[in-house]
């Protein structure tokens, strides 16, 4: 009983990391029905960039953090104004395929700059945890949810706590109605990925303190947030938390009876499941509108 | 205030506006009629910036707007409640109309706007907090011409306004844009209900294959006994 606990709360843990990481690239497929394959990679890059700012300029992991958001940011930014908006009225196949190509330009950059060396920063938390309930709660992985769910709850209240929120949801209920209200589309699409982009490099920066990472890791990122949006329902915030929590702890159950190779495909059997039983995901397709009455 | 010179619109190569001239002066309430088909709602959605104007020139006081995108069209004044009303379905009521406000210049004039549409509008005041896609079809219309007016627009233009409304709220409608013309705003509404428009607006235009086939005061339209004639397609 005390072994599943630990292992539903380890889950737990892990799942408020998968559910921030999934955001990103939720809402960037909810609003502007873009499926980003190069996800994965710009979450390495902000992984590369907190190793930079960590071990070269002797930043702390708190500026760090930031800085990598920021770079996603703008490189989100100007992709989207500069090249995806140009796709943004064309068939979706057309912005997968570009995603698809900028996943691989975005891979071998890393392997230019960074090598294919598999990288990691020195232990930031060590070992140490502290124990709850007779639980065990290792630093690392409590610090990564706090931020992950700070992020979370911090998107949440932009899109519903700002004008900036009121014209992202307004342009992905009816971008035509969006541009009769007033609202400058382009400009907000750019800062949608923008702020996917943000939450890929605070990913990277989270991925950074405590995994090891390597340009083609990216891929294995991209997939499970495609779990988890799935699983979830695309583009609900709600969704997200419950798709990540669910696949963190079923993931961490598995390692339980199977080999914990085994863990990619036990979150893809899940989200074969929900796709047969559920084809909506769990919490269905409200889009980021969930609003209190 | 709006002047429409040679214009022609349309979707991919079909224009369904071929060389328009308009004059909307300032303060009128100009009725656009026709029969389906006609590109009353081309017109507008060309006015407005949605559809491309491939050729010609609009001028609002002057200015050529005819490049502009939609949001800059707005904060120069010109608003369109397009047909079918397009709220953002699952957002409250109180965010469709602050969806409105993004053109403004000055946001001191969120709160202020926000008012006047509560006082033409009461019952949006009542439901601010409802999911905009629950309300009723007349209901959804005054918030669909709310968020047009919380940009604080001088030209308010409005496709078939009265489309699919009981003939009571139909009504309470047509008071609410006479109540706004008497304020001075401009209008520019395309209506079916031709006898209904032409009861309260200045002035009409008959369009027809895409060219303005009649044009006049609405209390010469109104008795013009070849009105009918111009609406059989």
């Amino acid at each position: 009983m005390q072994l599943v606990a630990q292992i539903v709360l380890n889950g737990v843990l892990l799942g408020g990391f998968y559910a921030c990481m999934a955001l990103g690239f939720s809402i960037v497929w909810g609003v502007m029905n873009v499926v980003n394959l190069a996800y994965g990679s710009m979450i390495m890059i902000g992984a590369y960039v907190t190793q930079m700012a960590v071990l070269q300029l002797g930043l702390p992991l708190a500026a760090a953090l930031p800085l990598a958001a920021l770079a996603t940011f703008t490189m989100g930014y100007v992709l989207q104004r500069a090249l995806l908006n140009r796709l943004a009225e064309r068939s979706v196949f057309m912005t997968l395929i570009f995603t698809f190509g900028l996943n691989m330009a975005l891979i071998n950059l890393n392997l230019i700059l960074f090598s294919a060396d598999v990288r990691s920063l020195p232990d930031v938390f060590g070992r140490a945890s502290f124990t709850i309930a007779g639980l065990s709660v290792p630093y690392g992985r409590a610090t990564i949810f706090a931020v992950a769910m700070a992020m979370t709850l911090g998107l949440h209240a932009l899109l519903n706590w700002t004008p900036l929120g009121n014209a992202i949801k307004a342009t992905s209920f009816d971008p035509d109605a969006a541009r009769l209200s007033g609202i400058d589309v382009p400009h907000v699409y750019a800062l949608t990925f923008a702020i996917g982009g943000a939450i890929a490099g605070v990913t990277g920066a989270l991925v950074a303190t405590s995994y090891s990472f390597s340009p083609l890791a990216g891929e294995s990122y991209t997939m499970k947030a495609f779990v988890v949006v799935v699983l979830g329902g695309l583009g609900s915030i709600p969704g997200a938390i419950i798709g990540g929590m669910l696949l963190g702890i079923v993931e961490n159950l598995a390692s339980l009876f199977l080999d914990s190779g085994y863990r990619d495909a036990v979150g893809f059997t899940l989200l074969l499941l929900v796709l047969i039983l559920r084809p909506r995901g769990l919490m269905g397709r409200r889009f980021f509108a969930e609003v209190k009455g | 205030m709006l002047s429409v010179r040679g214009l022609s619109a349309g979707y991919g190569g079909l224009m369904a506006i071929r060389s328009l001239d308009l004059e909307v002066k300032a303060g009128e309430w100009l009725a656009l009629m026709g029969p389906v088909g006609a590109g009353k709602s081309t017109l507008l959605g060309g006015l407005a910036g949605l559809v491309a104007a491939r050729q010609g020139e609009i001028r609002l006081d002057g200015e050529d707007i005819r490049l502009l995108p939609p949001h800059r069209r707005l904060r120069r004044g010109i608003a369109l409640v397009p047909e079918g009303r397009r709220l953002f379905s699952g957002m409250t009521v109180r965010e469709n109309l602050m969806a409105g406000t993004h053109a403004l210049a000055d946001p001191g004039m969120r709160r202020r706007n926000l008012d006047r549409v509560c006082e033409l509008f009461p019952v949006l005041a009542e439901r601010a907090r409802q999911i905009a896609g629950t309300l009723s079809g007349g209901e959804q219309q005054m918030c669909a011409i709310g968020r047009a007016l919380m940009a604080s627009p001088r030209l308010l233009m409005i496709d078939e306004v009265t489309l699919g409304l009981a003939p009571l709220v139909v009504e309470s409608l047509f008071a609410a844009l006479a109540e706004l013309h008497r304020q001075g705003m401009t209008l520019l509404t395309v209506e079916q209900n031709v006898p209904l428009v032409l009861a309260h607006a200045d002035r009409g235009c008959v369009l027809s294959g895409g060219a303005i086939v009649l044009e006049g005061p609405a209390g010469v339209l109104r008795d013009d006994p070849d009105l009918p004639r111009h609406f059989i397609g």
